[in-house]
C-alpha cells in the first residue's frame, strides 16, 4: 500500500474500531476489505487493525484470520485453536495413535456453528508442525468470563479421531499473532495514557493541574517511553521478519503495557479504580493480551535461556 | 557512495588494516594513549577517505548520507579501536561549527577536528548551571577588538587536551537567561584560560574545570549572531542524541556479549539477562530509526529525549547485569581487563547524568511531547 491508500485504510478501520465491537466489528472488517488487505500487505494489515483495536478496546475474530492466514487457510468456516497460556513452545494439540488431543484456547468465532464446523489445529509430529481438521462437534467448548469477560475467549479441550494432516508452518503464525498482539498492547497502553494525559491537565489540587507536579508527570513520561520502545522493536521485527523480534516486540508491548497501566491508574487515582471510568477495560484488557502466545514473563526468561546456552546475542537488523 | 557500498568496502579496509589500527595499548589505556589511539585510526580513517563520507564537502568532506557516519563509528566501536565516548564526540561539535561558524573558519577547523589532527570540547555547564542552562554567568564583554571572556566552566570533557572549545557566554543580562546567550569558537591555547582536570570515579581525567580570565576571542570567532548561543546550544543536544546515541548502541552490544561468554555457569537469572537484552535491542530499534530520520534531512528535536532515556536505561541495566557476571574481576581484578571493565562500570553510572539528566529529560517528554503544559 502507498502512503495514500494506507491513509485510507487507517481512516475506515479507524471508524469500524470505534463504532463497532464483537461481531459487529468482525462485519465491518468484511466490509472494509480488511481481509484482503492482510493477505496482499501483511504488515499493513496487521498494525494498522490491532493498533486501533487496542486503542478502542473493541474485540473481534481477526486474531484468527491472522493465524489462518498464516497457515495458507483462506475458507471462512474454520477456526483456528490458539496455544493453552503458560506455556510457549506447546501446540494447541497433541497427535498419538491416531487420534489427536486439544488443549488451547480460541475466538468466540468457534461457538458460531453451524457455519464454523471445524477447527483446525495443530501438533507437531515431532519433526514438523502438521495442522488436522477437527469438528468442532468432537470438542468441549467453555466460554471464559475471567478478568475480561468482554474478550469472549473459549476454551477449547477434546480428543479426537486424526484426519490427514497438512504440514504447515506454525512458527510463522506464532509470529505474525505476537507482532498482532504487540500492536494492540501498544494501542491499549496509548489510550490509558490518553486517559490518565487527559485527568492530570483536568484534575485541580491545590489550585494547579495535578499535571504541573513533576511526580505525575515523570509517571506519564515513563509510560510513553515505554509505549515508544515497544513499538521502536516491533517496526524492527516487521523489517527483519525474525521470529525472535517479533517475541522480543511483544514481551516488550507486554511489559509496556503493565508499565503504563501501573503509572496510569495511580494518576487516574480513585476514578481509575471504579467502573464509572474506562481505565478498567484496558487494565483488564492488557492483562490478558499479555498472556496470549506467550508472556513477556515467559519469553523473556526462554530468551535469557537461549542467551546463557549459545553465549551469543541474537543477530540485530544493519543500520 | 550508498550505505552498503560503504559498509562493504568499509569493513574490507577494517579488516585489511587491522593490525595498523590495533590498539598499541592493553585494557583500557590511561586518558592519553586512549586519545592516542582515537586520533591515530582518526587520521588513517580520514586519509582512506572513511572519516570524510558523510560530511559536507566546503568541510573537506565526500558527502553521502550522515548514515555513513553512524556506520563508521558503529564498525569502529564494534571491533574495539576507539574509546566510544571520545569516538563521538566529533559527532555532537563538528555540526555546529559547521551550522554556525563562518565558511571559511569551519573550512579550516572542521577537517583538523576529523582527520584527529586536534581534540575539542564544550563548554556549556559551569557550578552554578547544571540542568539551569540559561542561567549561565561565564561574561564575554563586547571591546573594540574582539570579546573578551571571564567566568567558568565544569565538567568539560577533555579540555586538558583540547585544542578549541565550542563556548557558551553571557552577553546579555543575566535577566535575559536565555535571550542574553552568545557561543564562541575559543583556542584553548589562548592566554589566560587554566585548565584544572577531575579525577572522576570511573579512573579517568575525563572532565574538568575552564578558567577564563580577561581571555581575548576575535568578533570572527563567534557561531551563529550575539545572542543566538541558545539556538546553538538547543541545536546541538539532538546531535548528542543522534549519532552518539547509535554509536554507544554497538559498544553496549559488544560488551554484552563480552560478558555473556565469560560469566561462569549459574552467574546469571536468565530473567535478567532476556530483559537486559531486550532494553538493549529496544535502544538499538529506536535510535536505529532516529538515525534514518535524520539522514533523510528530518530536523530532530525533543523526541531523541526519549532515545536518551532509553540509552541510559540501557546502559546501566547491561552493566549491571556485567557487574553481577564478572563480580570478582570488577571488585577484586588487577590486571588490565578487570580494569577495563572496573572503569567501565562505573561509568555507567553517569549515563542518567550526562547529557541532560534523566530527570530532564522527562521533563523535556512531559513538556514538549505529552504537552502537559508548565511545571511548577
Amino acid at each position: 500500500m502507498d502512503r495514500d491508500d494506507l491513509d485510507l485504510f487507517e481512516a475506515s478501520l479507524r471508524q469500524a474500531t470505534e463504532r463497532h465491537t464483537g461481531a459487529d466489528l468482525d462485519a465491518s472488517l468484511a466490509e472494509v476489505g480488511w481481509h484482503d488487505a492482510l493477505a496482499t500487505d501483511v504488515r499493513a494489515g496487521i498494525a494498522t487493525l490491532f493498533t486501533l483495536q487496542g486503542r478502542a478496546n473493541a474485540t473481534s475474530t481477526a486474531l484468527d484470520h491472522v493465524v489462518l492466514d498464516a497457515l495458507g487457510i483462506s475458507t471462512e468456516h474454520l477456526r483456528p485453536v490458539w496455544p493453552p497460556l503458560g506455556t510457549i513452545a506447546r501446540r494447541p494439540a497433541t497427535v498419538y495413535g491416531g487420534r489427536v488431543r486439544v488443549d488451547g484456547l480460541a475466538s468466540r468465532g468457534v461457538t458460531e456453528t453451524p457455519r464454523v464446523a471445524m477447527c483446525v489445529v495443530v501438533a507437531s509430529d515431532g519433526a514438523k508442525d502438521v495442522a488436522t481438521a477437527v469438528p468442532v462437534a468432537d470438542l468441549a467448548l467453555r466460554p471464559v468470563g475471567g478478568i475480561d469477560p468482554s474478550l469472549g475467549i473459549v476454551e477449547v479441550t477434546g480428543d479426537a479421531v486424526a484426519t490427514d494432516g497438512w504440514p504447515v508452518d506454525w512458527g510463522d503464525a506464532v509470529r505474525r499473532c505476537r507482532l498482532a498482539l504487540g500492536h494492540e498492547l501498544v494501542g491499549a497502553s496509548r489510550a490509558m495514557l490518553d486517559l490518565a494525559r487527559e485527568h492530570a491537565l483536568a484534575r485541580v489540587q491545590f489550585d494547579v493541574p495535578i499535571a504541573s507536579f513533576q511526580a505525575v508527570r515523570h509517571r506519564l513520561a515513563e509510560t510513553l517511553v515505554a509505549i515508544e520502545s515497544a513499538e521502536a522493536v516491533l517496526d524492527a521485527a516487521w523489517q527483519d521478519g525474525s521470529a525472535d523480534t517479533a517475541a522480543m516486540a511483544k514481551a516488550l508491548a507486554g511489559r509496556g503495557a503493565r508499565t503504563a497501566a501501573r503509572h496510569c491508574q495511580q494518576v487516574l487515582a480513585g476514578i481509575g479504580f471504579t467502573l464509572e471510568h474506562p481505565f478498567h477495560r484496558y487494565f483488564r484488557r492488557v492483562l490478558v493480551l499479555d498472556e496470549l502466545f506467550g508472556s513477556a514473563r515467559l519469553l523473556t526468561t526462554a530468551l535469557g535461556d537461549d542467551l546463557l546456552r549459545t553465549r551469543r546475542m541474537p543477530p540485530v537488523l544493519p543500520l | 557512495m550508498t550505505l552498503d557500498e560503504f559498509r562493504r568496502g568499509l569493513d574490507a579496509w577494517l579488516d585489511e588494516q587491522a593490525d595498523e589500527l590495533a590498539p598499541r595499548h592493553g585494557g583500557a589505556g590511561t586518558l592519553d594513549e586512549q586519545l592516542a589511539q582515537l586520533n591515530r585510526v582518526k587520521r588513517l580513517a580520514f586519509d582512506a577517505g572513511w572519516m570524510r563520507w558523510g560530511w559536507p564537502e566546503r568541510v573537506g568532506g565526500l558527502g553521502g548520507p550522515s548514515l555513513l557516519r553512524g556506520y563508521l563509528g558503529e564498525a569502529l566501536i564494534s571491533r574495539d579501536l576507539v574509546e566510544p565516548g571520545f569516538a563521538s564526540m566529533h559527532e555532537v561539535l563538528a555540526p555546529t561549527v559547521i551550522d554556525y561558524a563562518r565558511p571559511e573558519l569551519a573550512a579550516t577547523m572542521v577537517p583538523r577536528f576529523l582527520r584527529g589532527d586536534e581534540n575539542w570540547c564544550q563548554g556549556f555547564s559551569e557550578p552554578g548551571t547544571g540542568s539551569n542552562l540559561g542561567s549561565l554567568t561565564c561574561r564575554a564583554t563586547r571591546t573594540d577588538h574582539g570579546w573578551r571572556v571571564t567566568g567558568q566552566k565544569v565538567w568539560t570533557s577533555l579540555a586538558q587536551h583540547a585544542h578549541r572549545c565550542v563556548l557558551l557566554t553571557r552577553t546579555g543580562t543575566v535577566e535575559s537567561a536565555h535571550r542574553g546567550i552568545t557561543a564562541l569558537f575559543v583556542d584553548m591555547d589562548t592566554p589566560g584560560i587554566t585548565v584544572r582536570p577531575i579525577e572522576s570515579m570511573h579512573g579517568s581525567p575525563e572532565f574538568a574545570e575552564v578558567f577564563f580570565d580577561d581571555v581575548a576571542v576575535p568578533f570572527e570567532r563567534t557561531l551563529g549572531d550575539e545572542g543566538q548561543g541558545w539556538s546553538v546550544a538547543m541545536d546541538i543536544l539532538p546531535y548528542e542524541r543522534s549519532t552518539a546515541l547509535w554509536h554507544r548502541a554497538a559498544f553496549l552490544r559488544r560488551r554484552l556479549e563480552e560478558a555473556l561468554a565469560a560469566a561462569p555457569g549459574g552467574a546469571l537469572d536468565p530473567a535478567e539477562v532476556g530483559e537486559v537484552t531486550q532494553l538493549l535491542y529496544a535502544f538499538r530499534a529506536r535510535s536505529r530509526a532516529t538515525q534514518h530520520r535524520f539522514s533523510s534531512g528530518h530536523r530532530l528535536g525533543p523526541e531523541t529525549s526519549i532515545d536518551k532515556v532509553l540509552l541510559a536505561a540501557a546502559e546501566q541495566a547491561v552493566f549491571d547485569l556485567i557487574e553481577k557476571a564478572l563480580a570478582p574481576a570488577i571488585v577484586l581484578g588487577d590486571d588490565p581487563v578487570s580494569a577495563r571493565w572496573r572503569s567501565e562500570y562505573l561509568y555507567s553510572r553517569a549515563a542518567t547524568i550526562y547529557g541532560g539528566t534523566a530527570e530532564i529529560q522527562r521533563n523535556i517528554i512531559a513538556r514538549r511531547l505529552l504537552d502537559l503544559g508548565a511545571d511548577r
